[in-house]
């Protein structure tokens, strides 16, 4: 069982703190009003809420990094029709 | 140098000619050393959205690129195994990157990136079952239709068992490739850290993937990450040296396969001198090429 819903509820739980903190309170109740089936329910109320934990900190640490200026390609091979 | 030897004489090759090769991740910090180096390195790998706004200037400047050293796409935002429809405009960058650099080949990871509109910054393993095979097939189809060659797709690292998944990965990947008729790119690190982290051994999980359809591998490195209560993961972080397990990795698959594999060494960051990135990738060389000896040791015997 997959499904956009899950899946959008999943990069809620990766990106928002909040929505994480309150899931890892009432991991149910918080599943029942993002609208998911019962299986979905149940499959989320089963995760290891550490290493879901875990997960949630290894993306925000992704995106930060990701939100540095990133070095532009090389001049050495830019602007050159051959390399040394 | 004796295994420098080994190198040369024992490499799978086609009936095509071609053989076992060895590249590297193009970042901007190794271009120096990679375009200096370039009798020692047989492709680069260029991460697509990187320059998927790129100008006129600047897809001339990834022409001459191309001219000078084999070059393949690798892609990052698809979210190819989506249950989602992909992004058609994003293919249509794809498309355009493909083709005006001839490049022989792109490829992208089996992973959703963003849902219900929120961007997650990285790939994320879908739950792992029949709805999200069959989503990533039609994906992976409308791919190959707009970007007019079907990509070599990647399983991914995750520090978490994906929730509602009723397949495991590695037969969750057989399916996928079997029913889009796509090849591998299989990521050795990713493979090794999904091993340990969920407790399988290593060897006996690359046994299950569909190693036949195998046309490229990845090797990176990562680190152990501490959590709470006592969790512990390995981390695929593209840091780190690529570690002995993993090399280890490819022999077992050199051993059992025979078609010619076109191995990359990825690094994001903490650049190591340059020396020390070629000796890894003469590491890859002789890892590759010893279990390319066993296999045809196995073959003589029989």
């Amino acid at each position: 069982m997959s499904s956009p819903a899950l899946e959008a509820f999943l990069a809620r739980l990766y990106t928002d703190e909040t929505v994480l903190s309150q899931f890892l309170e009432e991991p149910r109740a918080v599943a029942a009003a993002a609208g998911l089936d019962a299986a979905a329910i149940v499959a989320l109320c089963e995760l290891d809420r550490d290493v879901l934990v875990m997960t949630a900190r290894s993306y925000r640490a992704k995106r930060a990094a990701q939100a540095k200026p990133r070095q532009r390609p090389s001049r050495f091979w830019r602007g050159r029709r051959s390399a040394p | 140098m004796a295994a420098d030897a080994a190198v040369v004489v024992v490499a799978a090759a086609d009936i095509t000619g071609r053989r076992d090769r060895f590249g590297l991740g193009w970042r901007p910090e190794l271009a120096a050393g990679i375009l200096t180096n370039r009798d020692r390195i047989d492709l680069i790998e260029i991460i697509a959205e990187d320059h998927v706004d790129a100008s006129r200037a600047g897809l001339r400047s990834l022409r001459r690129l191309a001219a000078q050293i084999p070059v393949v796409w690798h892609g990052l935002s698809l979210g190819l195994a989506s249950t989602v429809p992909v992004d058609t405009r994003r293919l249509d960058a794809f498309a355009r990157l493909v083709g005006e650099t001839g490049a022989e080949s792109w490829s992208e990871h089996l992973a959703f990136v963003r849902g219900g509109g929120v961007e997650i910054g990285h790939l994320a393993a879908p739950p792992r079952s029949p709805d999200s095979v069959d989503a990533a097939c039609h994906n992976l189809a409308t791919a190959r239709r707009i970007v007019g060659g079907a990509p070599l797709v990647e399983n991914i690292a995750s520090l978490i068992d994906p929730p509602a998944s009723t397949i495991g990965e590695p037969e969750w990947a057989a399916a996928i490739v079997a029913g889009s008729g796509c090849f591998m790119l299989l990521d050795l690190h990713n493979l090794y850290a999904n091993a340990v982290n969920f407790g399988e051994d290593p060897v006996a999980y690359l046994h299950r993937f569909p190693l036949e359809r195998v046309g490229s591998v990845h090797l990176a490195g990562g680190r152990w990450i501490d959590g709470p209560n006592g969790a512990r993961r390995l981390l695929d972080d593209h840091l780190h040296d690529v570690p002995e397990p993993v090399f280890g990795l490819l022999t077992e698959l050199g051993r059992l396969t025979s078609q010619p594999l076109t191995v990359v060494i990825e690094r994001d960051g903490a650049y190591p001198p340059f020396a020390d990135i070629l000796r890894e990738l003469t590491a890859a060389r002789q890892a590759l090429a010893a279990g390319r000896a066993m296999r045809a040791g196995i073959a003589r015997a029989a």
